[in-house]
């Protein structure tokens, strides 16, 4: 990719952004808005560079929390799909509490998890982790279910048995749904760990918490506007883990020669 | 003849009847109905806002509930808030000012177990713990200057008294007229300690507006506060109409809880022997020194004209 196409490819999603800030740097300083409901990009862009520090130990925290987060909420969620992917009799009775967790609201259990596990980490950890086990959930278990009938019956001729038929054909065969579900929960993962962490402490959450505390509204979308580079990293890194596993073999990530 | 005098009567029927519609204006509350409030829900049962032609809607609110903001931006006329959050406000550029300020005292403290043998907010800082206290708040920052080498683990708050019952190490902020009385209520006895003792005095629990909308509307203003004032003469003289209905808003304080806090807020609301007319009055040299200190603790970058943050009526 030449220089040329490279800037050719970033001009369509940088464009808005552009625009929209400069919009908003008008608004502000023309008085249209007044600063302490939006801040002027340029108040944010100050905030992020004196408070460099600070943001950047939160981010860390965050980002480690919802890494744990997703890490547990991939085990728990793919091991729970297996399970359910086994049985049509599981799947009926336990599926139903698996969409508890795409319900669960969980700022209004937060303060329940930190009467489980304190304060700290452990309550972000498991916040990160509930919000984003069911989209692992739901994804496995669509594409566990997915598998072409007939390489199913090639595997039973064959006479494999049901661990060579899970581990060789429907895992692989679902990669692209798990990474698809990988995806969603990673993004989400961030969510649930700066929700955890307004109720833990730490990290972004408690940046943000208070910012808004001090009616510091800038320091608020500068706090706001790493997490969502956050979240950002997250899902580009399952991109790139999802392109390194399927690309040689898979269509979705083959590129066209 | 009969028909002029009859239209006539539409007439000024429809103009008394206009004339009698009562102003409409909601006022925000900063957290649920409880007995710092109970001088505002007293004004509305008794009836003091209608015999001023105010229709005045309260509305609770909750942990984070940004009630300045929603004063500065005009979605509420009036509401409630920390005295410090008028001068942050001011110095953001709004132009938010106090007009009634419940608490003389602030009462605003430390809540810690007894077992623990505290004798002081220094004892609380300095020993290992939890302490929950709102992050980033005027209140925490200050005490953390003033006890520099603390040895106390901060948390966040989150209201409510659940982990203070379960953690024996466990201390928050609270109002000391409130959470330490529900906190007995529930088999834990709590010991307090007052921020104003350690040097911290803004007013607490402050009714606030914009200062272009109390211009515009100095009768309004004036008769809202008149009705405020009455209400809370009423409310210190006799609380249970206010406390019940208070607990149907807000059953998570009990009508006894309600009754003692009621009583302990007293001394906070209005000094002893002092006249009633005095309720409320704020001075130029406390706003003054909260200026300072809020600059002090950088969290603000201009001082804001003490005497242009607040109005008494």
């Amino acid at each position: 990719m030449n220089f040329k196409t490279k800037i050719s490819s970033l001009l369509p999603p940088l464009l808005p952004l552009i625009l929209g800030m400069a919009l908003a740097e008008i608004a502000v300083r023309s008085g249209w808005v007044p600063s302490y409901l939006i801040p002027a990009p340029s108040e944010v862009i100050r905030s992020l560079i004196d408070d460099r520090v600070e943001l950047a130990v939160a981010a860390w925290t965050t980002l480690s929390s919802a890494l744990a987060g997703l890490l547990l909420s991939f085990t728990t969620g793919t091991l729970f799909a297996i399970a359910l992917s086994s049985s049509d009799l599981a799947r009926r009775a336990f599926y139903p509490y698996a969409v508890f967790f795409q319900t669960v609201p969980i700022i209004s259990i937060a303060p329940l998890l930190v009467i489980w596990f304190g304060f700290g980490q452990p309550t972000v950890i498991a916040s990160a982790a509930i919000v984003s086990v069911f989209p692992i959930i739901a994804s496995t278990l669509l594409g566990l279910k997915s598998t072409e009938p007939a390489l199913i019956d090639l595997f039973a001729l064959y006479s494999a048995s049901a661990r060579q038929m899970l581990l060789m054909l429907k895992i692989p065969f679902a990669l692209p749904q798990i990474f698809s579900g990988l995806r969603i929960a990673s993004g989400l993962a961030v969510v649930g760990a700066i929700v955890g962490e307004f109720i833990g402490g730490g990290g972004l959450g408690s940046v943000v918490d208070s910012a808004r505390t001090q009616q510091r509204i800038d320091r608020v979308f500068a706090a706001v506007l790493i997490s969502a580079l956050l979240g950002a990293v997250l899902v580009g890194a399952v991109n790139l883990i999802s392109a390194l596993t399927l690309g040689s073999w898979h269509t979705s990530e083959r590129k066209a020669s | 003849m009969k028909i002029i005098l009859g239209f006539v009567l539409i007439l000024f029927s429809a103009i008394a009847a206009w004339g009698a519609q009562a102003t409409q204006l909601q006022f925000a509350l900063n957290w649920k109905a409880e007995p710092e409030f109970g001088g505002f829900y007293t004004a509305k049962l008794s009836g003091s806002f209608q015999k001023r032609n105010l229709d005045v809607e309260i509305t609770e609110g909750g942990a984070g509930t940004p009630v300045v903001q929603m004063v500065a931006n005009s979605k509420v006329r009036f509401g409630i808030a920390a005295a410090d959050e008028v001068v942050i406000s001011q110095a953001r550029g709004t132009d938010v000012v106090a007009l009634f300020a419940v608490y003389q005292i602030n009462p605003q403290g430390i809540m810690v177990h007894p077992e623990r043998g505290f004798k002081s907010l220094g004892d609380v800082f300095n020993s290992p713990g939890t302490l929950a206290i709102q992050s980033g708040s005027p209140h925490a920052l200050f005490l953390q200057n003033q006890f520099p080498g603390y040895k106390v683990t901060f948390v966040p708050y989150a209201g409510g008294i659940a982990t203070f019952l379960t953690d024996p190490n466990f201390s928050q902020q609270c109002f000391v007229t409130s959470e330490p009385l529900i906190a007995r209520k529930k088999g834990k006895p709590a010991q307090s300690f007052l921020i104003a003792d350690a040097g911290f005095k803004p007013y607490g629990t402050v009714m606030i507006a914009r200062r272009q909308y109390v211009e515009k509307n100095q009768k309004q203003t004036r008769d809202l506060i008149d009705a405020v004032r009455e209400g809370w003469i009423e409310y210190l003289r006799a609380p249970e109409p206010a406390n019940n209905a208070m607990v149907k808003l807000n059953p998570a304080m009990d009508a006894v809880s309600m009754k003692e806090a009621a009583e302990v807020q007293k001394s906070f609301i209005l000094r002893a022997g002092a006249p009633a007319q005095e309720l409320g009055k704020m001075t130029v040299e406390r706003w003054g020194t909260l200026v300072n200190q809020l600059y002090d603790l950088k969290l603000i970058k201009t001082k804001p004209v003490a005497d242009k943050l607040f109005q008494n009526f």
